[in-house]
């Protein structure tokens, strides 16, 4: 290897080794993983559930519908907290990380509309619409995570925008896609964002943690 | 023309490298975070931030939170060197250009 490689080998190096200092990803891939699976298995017991009642009971209740969906919110984030917890642990770091303070503070403002509008349902919609709520839900998760596109990587990022997109576009689908008698559509478009985007986010981080584990350890 | 000789030895190491390069990009590093980013061994890091301290290039600072911890900075000289360091090696990438 001459001189010139050398050297710019050295700077890739270094340049790896900055971006991953500086790179904080506020979704861990088995977080992902967890709340996707959750949520896609969710939307399958739900729709399987009212086809089994379609003929002998009304829809699921709206303010039903959205404690389902908070208590599996509940659930995934206590998974994650134990998944920080045991990575802080064995890597022998405070719980809260910097990096992870600074994700909370940039994500906790794009949550206030979503929980004040879920608050909001509850107390004064009858019956909750629940299109509308689970636009905003997807919506503003989506703009939570853009929150920390300035120190995160690129594939939450991109997570980040599909959620975004997704959010506005409910917003118009249903008048364009026609009847929606048992109130499905929310349920299903809560399984394709939280439970299939995070399925194949996982995916992605997983196959990029081991391309780039072999990268390095090729370089040392 | 620059060459690898001009390069600061007590930085080139691979593992004093990667050392300040982690500190280069934040204000300040605890040992348990530098630790668990270069997967080195105790003893490993400490005679690598020993040596970078001892040539006035890394600040230490020990201090009691919940728990004793040692936390490790860049000092105005340990920066210039880095940044010295990087010149060079861009120097010797423009050169093999030309």
């Amino acid at each position: 290897m001459n001189e010139k490689a050398r050297a710019e080998e050295h700077l890739r190096v270094i340049r790896s080794l900055m971006e991953r200092a500086t790179i904080y990803r506020a979704i861990s891939a088995p977080t992902a993983l967890v709340g996707g699976l959750l949520a896609v298995a969710t939307t399958a017991v739900l729709w399987f559930g009212d086809n089994a009642r379609l003929t002998t009971a009304p829809p699921l209740d709206g303010r039903r519908f959205a404690e389902i969906w908070l208590l599996i919110l509940a659930i995934v984030l206590g998974l994650n907290a134990f998944f920080v917890r045991r990575e802080a642990q064995q890597d022998g770091r405070p719980f809260l990380s910097s990096g992870a303070r600074l994700a909370l503070r940039a994500i906790a403002p794009c949550l206030i509309i979503p929980a004040a509008t879920t608050i909001w349902f509850f107390k004064n919609a009858e019956p909750i619409d629940r299109e509308i709520l689970v636009a905003v839900w997807i919506a503003f998760y989506g703009l939570a995570l853009l929150a920390t596109a300035l120190f995160a990587p690129r594939s939450l990022v991109v997570l980040g925008w599909a959620f975004l997109l997704t959010g506005l576009a409910i917003l118009f689908w249903p008048k364009s896609l026609g009847d929606d008698p048992r109130q499905m559509y929310p349920t299903l478009a809560m399984g394709a964002t939280f439970g299939l985007y995070h399925l194949v986010y996982a995916a992605c981080v997983w196959a990029k943690s081991q391309a780039g584990t072999r990268e390095l350890l090729a370089t040392e | 023309m620059p060459d690898f000789d001009k390069l600061d030895k007590a930085i080139h190491e691979k593992g004093r490298l990667a050392i300040m390069t982690l500190l280069a990009s934040r204000v300040s590093w605890s040992f348990q975070d530098l630790k668990a980013e270069l997967k080195m061994s105790d003893g490993n890091l400490v005679t690598h931030l020993r040596t970078l301290h001892k040539l006035g290039f890394v600040a230490v600072t020990k201090e009691v939170l919940d728990r004793p911890q040692t936390s490790y900075a860049l000092t105005t000289k340990g920066r210039d060197a880095f940044t010295d360091y990087l010149h060079v090696l861009e120097q010797i990438v423009n050169a093999g250009k030309a």
